[in-house]
């Protein structure tokens, strides 16, 4: 998200952009609803109001160094950047929306097909899964969602029903294949007549986001049509994502248009200096070890989750592509408490970065003049926590991608 | 294939018993203790004939049982040090290999002599082995080197024994299933609160249910075979029996390092044995002295220790991607306690407390080791049987436990095999362990409690390398509909086994299983928001209210 969200917009300010990848990043695991904060740590309602006083208290998060004016233009950016569907909603405001478990999971700009879920104005939803997907389970979902209160006040009257449209007899089908399988408007009229047989009333249907790969914005409104109710998406949990597929394929396509490259299974392997001044990366591809040279550099690998940064059995943590020093708890100090939902202290190891998101030493000074971080790979959030990773990674990948355009001129 | 009738409180009494709708259970023999010993116990004394009782405190095979690395051991580990034991290892392996096949695999075993190794111990281990009936051969080290191509390639000396891996859960639920198929009545999650007497005759026991009901269980015989918790159930009883508590950690890797049991030639000591079982590959062990069996911890010194070891057993061992750590606590007993724990005699005890402290119709089995159980377990019924004044024959070491008549070991790739016939008939919901839809609802109908832990006990459900991150949320789901659990029931056992499975995973978290760890977080906290569940904080389970890890 942060790589493509500078490299998209650099490409398209006419600069020459080469994105090197060593896969396809977390992108495509991802929701792909842009969560900008969510929980700091009392549910938040409005995340432009909470940032400001959330910067204040938390002075390393990326969102310290994030003004409000370069979050929205940022959703801004992205609003216009995704033409396979529309992106809704922004940070003056949380939506709440169901997720795969029923918990009402609040997000500010999401998918037009997710939108639907939110339960602040939600009326009666009956929460409907494919007998053919282990990823989502109605039952379990309805039930959970049944203890959420609407903004009125009133509880959600969720009921779930499982649909069974005929599946060539696989009884195991992933999210992918099956939003491939909704593409298809044989299997669609499927799925919509058991909708309409199991719809009563008003009420809203809740499906999990395999709702098309491709064509995600038609297969929604025909479905819709068809039925005749409001249709929303509930994102799966376990890879793959299909939102996230989705939009990592549009902001693919926007960065080919605008004449970027996108290098897939490269991975950067460490600087390329010339009298000490970074000229370039050292790429490693197949069996080769080539260096790509340039003139800036943006570091959107990563966090822990991609490998970028790595914790060796020691318990020394170190960033593998340009061996910049990460701000971690270091070997014999505590990185992890006995709890799983404890705040374990290695959740925000990552890189310190100065207000222009260049990666700095102990001194506070850039590393290198000319390389700026991006994403997950700057320390100081706990993202999974607060919900706020797509909003960090597209924000500094904003903010990345402007400090050069202002070094470019 | 029957499935086993493990009963729950409310369940109507089995035949040979008097029922308990009123919270009152009574029986000829009555079992403490839900591992290995106990139900290896249960099923002897109900094979006799006996109407037979078992309580245990969580769920079966929860204490030490379920905490060792799967060595099935041929005796040779003993051979120099303590005979007595090693003769029992090799007699019972035989046994174990007749009447529990499908609960083994026949990797083989193998004793080398790496560098850090007294070089003469082999020719002590070979006479060990030949005084005490062990088959040992000796192959030349490029012979075990192409067995095992990862050993260390500058062992000297290499002895091939007959050790395999046995599955501990497997074999305990197998041995519960046919007790209950011959009338015993199985309680787990029933926790011993009080011993009642008679004068100086034990007259069974008070214990508290699942749902906090008082159950009163009177026998003609009561035997305690809690363990390393055999101590304090004396105690309750007015008799005093001295239990070293030994703990010993184990390691796991993601995958299986090597595919034949390897131990090093020496005495033995920490961190001396590398056990392929299943899909991964256990080091262990180490055995330090605690004071409580509930109330220890897992150092990062003796997470290094075994690193280090199995880095002189099999090199790059320490950068395998690791899983896991957990312990066990082992039941050492000895009147005269030594200070080295791993001095006291791995053979087991029966005591009659009759003798010994003046206290009828109870028995303490302690000591041994988990394969020996059956062995334990004839010794006990047959005192049993002298207590009663009865003569009735054992019959264990002939009659096969279920699943296992057909007398073929398990192999790593019948789980593959029964998936290929199914592949596209039936949902795989824990793709690591290949369990199918299927099975995990069988295995959840089966089942009184709503556990995931107690799941994955039976089925080796969340065991492999994502721990747990794709198939958690799965399971609810289908656990929260084939149970009918309330929304509430089905939240507690997904943030429970969130928080069991933590717990071995945290202490030694780095590399790819700490990728591993952000993507499961990303999937339930990121993703599905499972921290705001309408749940509170999560309910201790019994099994996982200590600090210890599985």
């Amino acid at each position: 998200m942060a790589g493509l969200t500078a490299a998209v917009r650099l490409a398209e300010a006419g600069l020459r952009v080469v994105t090197v990848a060593k896969g396809y990043g977390s992108l495509r695991l991802s929701p792909a609803t842009i969560d900008i904060l969510g929980y700091c740590p009392d549910r938040v309602d409005s995340p432009a109001q909470a940032l400001p006083g959330f910067a204040e208290t938390h002075p390393e998060h990326p969102y310290a160094l994030i003004s409000p004016a370069m979050l929205a233009m940022s959703v801004q950016w992205l609003k216009e950047h995704v033409d396979t569907y529309t992106y809704v909603g922004d940070p003056s405001a949380n939506m709440l929306l169901p997720t795969a478990i029923g918990v009402p999971r609040p997000s500010a700009v999401v998918p037009e097909t997710m939108a639907g879920g939110d339960v602040r104005d939600a009326g009666p939803v009956v929460i409907a899964g494919l007998g053919v997907l282990k990823d989502f389970h109605p039952t379990l979902a309805a039930e959970n969602l049944q203890a959420a209160t609407t903004a009125y006040g009133r509880a959600v009257a969720a009921r779930p029903v499982l649909l069974n449209p005929p599946a060539d007899g696989q009884a195991d089908v992933g999210a992918l294949a099956l939003a491939r399988r909704f593409e298809d408007a044989a299997f669609r009229g499927a799925v919509a007549a058991e909708l309409r047989a199991a719809v009563r009333g008003d009420e809203a249907i809740g499906l999990p986001a395999v709702l098309g790969i491709d064509q995600a914005r038609s297969v929604w409104t025909e479905l819709q049509q068809a039925v005749g109710r409001p249709v929303f998406e509930i994102p799966t949990a376990v890879p793959p994502s299909v939102p996230g597929m989705r939009l990592a394929r549009a902001l693919q396509d926007r960065l080919r248009r605008a004449g970027g490259r996108f290098v897939l299974g490269a991975q950067a392997t460490g600087p390329e200096l010339r009298n000490g001044k970074l000229v370039g990366v050292r790429i490693r591809s197949a069996a080769r070890q080539t260096p790509r040279m340039c003139r800036w550099l943006v570091l959107a690998t990563g966090g822990l989750a991609s490998g970028d940064i790595e914790v060796d059995v020691s318990g020394s943590v170190s960033e593998q592509a340009l061996g910049l020093p990460v701000h971690a708890p270091g070997p014999g100090e505590i990185g992890f408490l006995p709890s799983y939902l404890g705040d374990h202290p290695m959740e925000t190891a990552g890189l310190r970065v100065d207000r222009s998101l260049r990666p700095v030493g102990p001194d506070g000074e850039p590393v290198y003049p000319n390389v700026y971080a991006a994403g997950a790979v700057i320390g100081g959030a706990r993202p999974w926590r607060e919900k706020s990773g797509d909003g960090i990674s597209l924000s500094t990948g904003y903010l990345a991608a402007d400090a050069i355009l202002k070094e470019a001129g | 294939m029957t499935p086993a009738a493990i009963s729950h409180p409310s369940a109507a009494g089995q035949p040979g018993l008097a029922g308990s709708a009123d919270g009152r259970i009574e029986c000829e023999v009555l079992v403490l203790g839900g591992g290995s010993t106990g139900v290896g116990v249960a099923r002897d004394a109900a094979m006799r004939g006996f109407s037979t009782v078992l309580v245990e405190r969580g769920d079966l095979a929860t204490g030490t049982t379920g905490r060792f690395h799967g060595l099935l051991h041929s005796g040779g580990r003993y051979a120099v040090k303590d005979p007595q034991a090693a003769r029992e290892c090799i007699a019972e392996n035989i046994v174990l290999r007749r009447i529990a096949a499908d609960c083994i695999e026949d990797t083989g075993g193998l004793f080398v002599t790496t560098p850090i190794d007294d070089p003469d111990y082999a020719d002590r281990f070979i006479k060990g082995c030949q005084d005490t009936g062990i088959p040992v051969e000796e192959i030349p080290v490029a012979e075990a080197l192409r067995r095992e191509p990862r050993l260390n390639r500058r062992i000297t000396r290499a002895l091939v024994v007959p050790d395999g891996t046995i599955d501990a859960w497997k074999t305990v639920w197998t041995c519960a299933r046919s007790a209950t198929e011959y009338g015993a009545r199985i309680l787990p999650y029933h926790e011993v609160i009080a011993v009642t007497s008679d004068g100086d005759q034990v007259t069974g026991i008070v214990a508290c249910g699942p749902d906090g009901e008082q159950v009163q269980i009177r026998a003609q015989v009561t035997v305690n075979a809690t363990g390393a918790w055999a101590g304090r159930i004396a105690a309750m009883a007015g008799c005093r029996v001295d239990i070293r508590p030994g703990k010993g950690i184990m390691l796991a890797t993601n995958h299986r390092l090597v595919q034949t049991v390897v131990n090093r030639c020496d005495m033995p000591a920490d961190g001396d044995i590398l056990v392929p079982v299943r899909t991964v590959s256990v080091i262990g062990t180490t055995d330090i002295a605690v004071p409580d069996p509930d109330d220890w911890a897992i150092t990062r010194a003796e997470i290094d220790q075994m690193l280090e070891a199995g880095e002189n057993l099999v090199p790059g061992f320490a950068a395998a991607r690791a899983l896991r750590v957990w312990g066990g606590v082992r039941p050492l007993f000895q009147d005269h306690a030594p200070a080295e724990t791993r001095d006291v005699t791995r053979a087991h005890a029966v005591l009659d407390h009759r003798a010994r402290d003046g206290v009828g119709a109870f028995l303490t089995i302690t000591g041994g080791k988990f394969c020996t159980l059956r062995l334990m377990a004839q010794d006990t019924v047959d005192a049993v049987c002298k207590v009663l004044g009865v003569t009735r024959p054992c019959r264990t070491a002939d009659e096969p436990l279920p699943d296992s008549q057909h007398r073929r070991f398990y192999q790593l790739g019948s789980r593959l095999a029964e998936r290929e016939r199914t592949l596209l008939d039936e949902q795989l919901i824990c793709e690591c362990e290949l369990v199918g839809r299927g099975r995990l609802e069988e295995e959840m109908t089966r089942r009184p409690s709503p556990s995931l832990d107690d799941l994955r006990r039976a089925l080796r459900l969340g065991m492999g390398p994502c721990q747990g991150g794709f198939c958690t949320y799965r399971a609810t789901g289908i656990m929260h509909q084939t149970k009918r659990l309330s929304a509430a029931e089905a939240d507690r056992a997904l943030i429970a086994f969130l928080e069991e499975r933590w717990k071995g995973v945290h202490p030694l978290l780095h590399g790819d299983q700490l990728r591993q760890a952000w993507l499961d977080n990303w999937i339930f906290q990121g993703v599905l928001d499972v921290e705001h569940l309408p749940v509170a904080a999560p309910a201790q389970q019994q099994e996982s209210a200590t600090g210890h890890a599985t």
